[in-house]
């Protein structure tokens, strides 16, 4: 036995030696972007909740290791044979990386829809049930999302699925974004996902700009006066018609609404109490773990240091904007309708990241008069915007899918 | 329907024209818009048939021990575990009147915290005490 060739094969065997071989230097830049998103959400507290999480499972995967040590095999997922003949799941539990059974939820849509029953557990509908106007401005917001459709299908770089899941960036609605594109455009996850969540965390600094361009300091100043009080029993009813309705409509879309729905039930119904803390608070915080993680570890050196990549980012960032001016126009309608008895300010919360942008359209708001708060004005575009986006998703989904 | 008509047009891997994408922008922004108007005329309509119900209710006081006997006729199965309703001593009401409370600058919700925080400080239950008025004191610059 050759005592020298066990320091040998243990230098070829680490990932620093494997650092230097071909594609070592996109692991090495990945590693770099993954300590850079740590920091963004641990210092600057960008999204922590799941940033915290991608970019830890992206620092994880870029890693460089042999093949029976890789804890993801993005082939396994993505690679030719995954396309033609679907995923393999008994090679992945028999033989997967800790990263490969994780991703199971997300490619099964799993986790998308078991944060929405912890979103549904969360929101209050009542500011929207309360002045059912409100939903047409959720509705006007998702027009970010077709524009941006337009816009990714004329760059001519994209498919149909992947312009689709790009433009539901602009739904501003993370797991709705992974649940579309894990289906139509699973290689683009972690852009995709990645966009989705740091725009989220920028909404303070995106919006305002643009509230201000769009309207006048009269509108700003619009004290929207307090709505009718919704019964309990509403508050029940409505999360079962909505199941109903919007499935019947779009089947496609029934796992998500369907989860979001019954997680708001567990929340109104008065009898479940148990069930909706733990969809809000433990269910929440073990699904938002696995699936940062997970997601992050898509964000591989080879596919994500692409031209793709900096136009999805681009065309993130545009679809924000033009969600905001879409939800802002419609609220600037609604505002020489109601002659005067809307702010419109109110329109960009229909961008749908819940509470972000109510508590945006409140803080301008509030710059302008001091004691106008229009945060449960702006919580029922916001919610609204939630159910908009997922119709969206699911629009997409039956074209696409 | 609309899905049914739309979905196998295009592959989610096959490359599609911006004619195609504007016709799919159209149709897509119309059925957000149509679902959510639909939602939004079916919640008026829920929320008015509960504002009416409330109203006539409040009119019609009588109906209330008519709906409850109805309920119970109803509610056969109910019958065979017919329990004595629980008899709840009436608690005294502490002596003193109770008079109206003037409230000046005060919202009601900080004169229910002052006037518990009284009680509780004071020891005294909050039926027994009686306040006349609560004003909020102008903060003066030093």
């Amino acid at each position: 036995m050759d005592i020298g060739q066990i320091p040998k094969n243990l230098w070829e065997n680490s990932g620093f030696n494997r650092l230097g071989l071909a594609g070592g230097w996109q692991s090495l830049v990945m590693i770099i972007i993954a300590l850079f998103f740590l920091w963004l959400g641990i210092k600057k507290k960008f999204e922590p909740l799941l940033l915290v999480g991608i970019a830890f499972g992206m620092l994880l995967t870029n890693l460089p290791a042999g093949d029976s040590d890789m804890i993801f095999h993005p082939e396994w997922w993505t690679g030719d044979a995954a396309v033609a003949n679907g995923v393999d799941y008994l090679n992945v539990l028999q033989h997967g990386g800790l990263l490969d059974i994780l991703y199971i939820g997300v490619k099964t849509g799993v986790y998308p829809c078991l944060i929405f029953i912890g979103v549904g557990a969360m929101t209050d509908f009542g500011p929207m049930l309360s002045r059912p106007s409100s939903m047409v401005l959720g509705a006007a917001a998702q027009g970010g999302i077709y524009l941006v459709l337009i816009l990714a299908v004329a760059t001519g770089m994209f498919t149909g699925g992947e312009a689709s899941s790009i433009s539901i960036i602009a739904g501003a609605d993370g797991p709705t974004a992974i649940f579309l594109t894990k289906t139509l455009a699973p290689h683009l996850l972690a852009p995709i996902a990645v966009a989705a969540y740091s725009y989220m965390a920028l909404i303070p600094l995106l919006q305002p700009p643009f509230m201000k361009l769009l309207t006048t300091k009269k509108e700003r100043m619009t004290v929207m006066t307090s709505t009718r009080k919704v019964s309990k029993k509403e508050k029940i009813i409505f999360p079962i018609l909505v199941t109903i309705i919007v499935s019947l409509l779009l089947p496609s879309v029934a796992p998500l609404l369907g989860s979001l729905m019954f997680g708001n039930l567990l929340k109104e119904c008065g009898v479940t109490e148990r069930l909706s803390d733990t969809a809000q608070n433990a269910l929440m915080n073990i699904v938002t773990l696995f699936l940062g993680i997970s997601v992050g570890a898509t964000a591989i050196g080879t596919t994500f240091l692409t031209t793709k990549t900096l136009l999805i980012v681009v065309l993130g960032l545009s679809g924000f904007i033009l969600a905001t001016v879409c939800g802002l126009l419609i609220g600037k309608l609604l505002y020489v309708i109601s002659k005067g008895k809307i702010n419109p300010l109110i329109g960009s919360a229909g961008v749908s990241a819940v509470p972000m942008a109510a508590r945006v359209s409140n803080t301008v708001g509030l710059q302008y008069n001091k004691g106008n708060y229009l945060l449960m004005h702006a919580m029922g575009p916001n919610v609204a915007g939630v159910i908009g986006s997922a119709v969206a998703a699911g629009f997409l989904l039956a074209v696409f899918g | 329907m609309g899905m049914t008509l739309l979905s196998g047009i295009f592959a989610s891997d096959a490359k599609i024209s911006v004619v195609d994408s504007l016709l799919l922008a159209v149709i897509g922004i119309a059925i957000v818009f149509v679902v959510l108007i639909a939602l939004m005329l079916i919640v008026t309509l829920v929320g008015k048939a509960f504002d009416g119900s409330e109203k006539l209710r409040e009119q019609h006081p009588e109906w209330d021990e008519k709906i409850s006997s109805v309920k119970s006729k109803m509610c056969f199965w109910k019958k065979e575990k017919k329990e004595e309703p629980e008899v709840i001593e009436p608690q005294p009401l502490a002596s003193g009147a109770c008079g109206e409370l003037k409230l000046i600058n005060t919202e009601e919700r900080d004169a229910a915290m002052i006037m518990a925080i009284v009680a509780d400080s004071t020891g005294v239950p909050l039926n027994e005490l009686r306040f006349k008025s609560i004003k909020k004191a102008e903060d003066e610059e030093k």
